[in-house]
């Protein structure tokens, strides 16, 4: 090779092609994906996270649970999600357009936690979470850090975690969440895509073939017939 | 050992060294904090009391120092000499790579800080906080300059293979690492459009940059040892473009079945199957290696052989049906430690046995360490890597089954986890008696060592 320009110029175009093939690409698919309005409902989805569940999920990210924990259902037929009760759709791109910083994770040495406040049967409250952030349960390290072990002053706290066994603070004491834990918990509980549906997210109704429409297709489809879209404002391209 | 210097390597060793030095002493830090993360997988009680040491942040800090302290450093290193030595001048704005590399490891150690209080970014491979890339960014090119113009300005019009390999890394990562800056950090993109370029920029620092810096190595280092030409030189071109330019390509593959468009896994398996050429290509050029005795050489065979076993991997797991049992699992782990450690640090290793004595002027201090290393990290690296991918498999196959619950996974992957703390043991043992090798070879007296120098110098090896 003894053209150096030619091989700079080479070399800048391995980079370049990429970076236009796969990050503008499905950028221009993705990138102003728009939320999609439910005419039923007369209200658009997905839902802007509260303010404190914003802040969670920077406190999520800095204590790196991604590294144990995804937020993405795949689809009913790919994996044991839907029958680990994670959730009846897929996740889609458009779940996540109000994300700041969506954690999607690489891992699965946890469950995954996208639809923590739709588990069937019993979902956990903000109680449950905090104790198990506290407690730490099987593989689950505990999280003390994001506690304060305090004296009570005058009333007890209601914000007092109500705990049992070998980890109950002795009389006068009391163990209350910090405000990053309270945050933490707040996010955890919004990331919730059980309360709407989205047409991209259902299975495609056999596209040639009659197994993949007929066995699990129709559970995600029926779940909420509220959201059949007639027209639908946005085109389904986050679809598999 | 023989050290063999020329004046080249006298007059532009000092910012080799200091990247050598520097690359060393992160191994073992990421030696420790690898362990650390290793053992909180079986054991997750142990130090989750302290928020700097819980189970994200340490392994992320593990990742950050192996890639941005070790990788990065002693690839850097190797490029800079091997273009020194094969353009044939001494290396020119040396200070400027001399500089450039105590702000490049201030860089690291401040995103190494703000990882462990909280500034962790989330993505893969670039958990660098945001204020600690632009540091790196400058830095790198500072180093990377000398490196440019010793290739522009070589004596010879051609340029060998290690050359347009160590080029290309020199080159390209400020660019895909700027942009990945921009894109999720300065003007973020939108939802999972961070997970694309994430996951491209974590594929890119792989293929467009850790592995061409040891690929460089390797294609240097093994007509040296064995003293032939590379086999079958002709097809080297086709082998170094095809990496170049389907490698950035292939790392969709990770996000198959995610909320993505399917076009971006599909296109990341088909390119995976294209890069098998680029493999195949390698594997004929640098078979001489596994025919020819010496510890340098070791090294390398070990990391070709890994190189070739990990793209055998990527192209499988690629797959939808074996996908659906390895994905999320430690079995990915495993395919990570197989190319960053098996493959990319053994190959610079390699360069470390047979480089140093020649950058630094001084035999190695002690050749039983040498022999120590080389079967600590042999066999850190096979168990590592088996252990991870059984525990994997058994992760993943569990996982198929809603009736296992995670605590029943914990426990069937457990013996496999504590087998791979085990390794990271060995792998950190080998790192701390490299690193006392390296540290006694570098710092002994000078006298000594010219006394020890002139004693080998009778045996001269053939260069290509």
């Amino acid at each position: 090779m003894k053209n150096g320009a030619l091989m700079i110029l080479g070399l800048f175009a391995t980079v370049a092609l990429s970076w236009v093939g796969i990050v503008l690409g499905s950028n221009a698919q993705l990138g102003a994906l728009p939320p999609y309005y439910d005419d039923t409902a007369s209200a658009s989805v997905p839902n802007w996270f509260p303010g404190a569940a914003n802040q969670g999920e920077r406190v999520y990210r800095d204590l790196g649970c991604a590294a144990c924990h995804t937020q993405q259902v795949r689809r009913p037929d790919y994996g044991s999600d839907q029958a680990r009760g994670w959730g009846d759709r897929q996740s889609v791109a458009r779940d996540y357009i109000y994300q700041a910083f969506p954690q999607l994770g690489t891992a699965r040495i946890g469950p995954d936690l996208t639809n923590l406040a739709g588990r069937k049967p019993s979902a956990p409250d903000s109680d449950d979470l905090l104790s198990l952030l506290y407690e730490g349960r099987g593989g689950m390290p505990s999280y003390r850090f994001l506690f304060e072990k305090r004296r009570v002053t005058g009333e007890v706290s209601d914000r007092a975690l109500h705990l049992i066994g070998s980890l109950k603070p002795a009389p006068g004491w009391e163990v209350v969440p910090s405000r990053r834990a309270q945050e933490l918990v707040a996010y955890l509980l919004n990331l919730n895509t059980t309360t709407y549906d989205l047409p991209e997210a259902r299975p495609v109704p056999a596209a040639g073939s009659k197994e993949a429409g007929t066995e699990k297709a129709p559970a995600a489809a029926v779940k909420k017939p509220a959201a059949t879209p007639p027209a639908p404002a946005a085109k389904p391209e986050g679809a598999k | 050992m023989n050290p063999e210097v020329n004046t080249l390597d006298e007059s532009s060793r000092r910012a080799p060294l200091l990247l050598l030095t520097a690359a060393v002493l992160w191994l073992a830090v990421s030696g420790v904090l690898g362990l650390l993360s290793s053992l909180q997988l079986h054991d997750p009680a142990f130090l989750s009391c302290c928020s700097i040491l819980t189970h994200g942040r340490v392994e992320a800090l593990a990742e950050t120092s192996f890639l941005y302290g070790w990788l990065a450093n002693a690839g850097l290193a190797f490029a800079l000499w091997i273009l020194t030595r094969l353009g044939g001048e001494p290396l020119r704005a040396q200070n400027w790579a001399f500089f450039g590399t105590v702000f490049w490891n201030l860089g690291v150690a401040v995103a190494l800080v703000g990882v462990a209080t909280g500034d962790r970014t989330g993505f893969d491979l670039l958990e660098l906080p945001r204020y600690a890339q632009p540091i790196l960014l400058f830095a790198y090119a500072a180093i990377a300059v000398p490196g440019i113009l010793a290739w522009g300005g070589r004596k010879r019009p051609m340029a060998y293979a290690s050359q347009w390999y160590a080029v290309a890394a020199l080159f390209l990562f400020p660019w895909f690492f700027s942009v990945a800056q921009a894109m999720l950090f300065w003007v973020p993109v939108r939802g999972v459009m961070q997970a694309v370029v994430a996951g491209w920029y974590a594929q890119a620092a792989w293929t467009l940059w850790i592995a061409p810096l040891a690929l460089a190595v390797s294609y240097y280092i093994v007509p040296k040892i064995t003293g032939r030409t590379v086999r079958a030189y002709e097809f080297a071109l086709l082998g170094f473009w095809s990496l170049l330019f389907l490698g950035a390509w292939t790392g969709g593959r990770h996000l198959i079945g995610g909320p993505v468009p399917a076009w971006i896994p599909a296109v990341g398996v088909v390119t995976t199957g294209l890069l098998i050429f680029h493999y195949l290509v390698v594997f004929i050029n640098l078979r001489d290696a596994f025919s020819f005795p010496g510890a340098a050489l070791r090294f390398v065979a070990f990391g070709l052989l890994a190189y070739l076993v990990s793209a055998v991997g990527d192209f499988l797991t690629a797959f939808n049906s074996i996908a659906l049992i390895t994905h999320f699992t430690y079995f990915e782990a495993a395919q990570r430690q197989l190319a960053f450690y098996g493959a990319a640090s053994m190959m610079l290793f390699g360069g470390l046995y047979y480089g140093l004595p020649k950058i630094s002027g001084r035999a190695w201090a002690s050749c039983a360490l040498v022999k120590a290393h080389l079967i600590l990290s042999g066999a850190g690296i096979v168990l590592l890597v088996v252990s991870l991918a059984g525990a994997g498999v058994v992760q993943g196959g569990s996982l198929l089954d809603p009736a296992i619950s995670f605590d029943a996974i914990g426990r069937l992957t457990r013996p496999w986890l504590l087998a791979a703390s085990g390794a990271q043991a060995l792998l950190l043992l080998g790192n701390l008696l490299m690193l006392l090798n390296f540290l006694r070879t570098a710092c002994c007296c000078r006298e000594k060592a010219e006394a020890l120098l002139s004693s080998l110098s009778s045996v001269e090896a053939p260069a290509s």
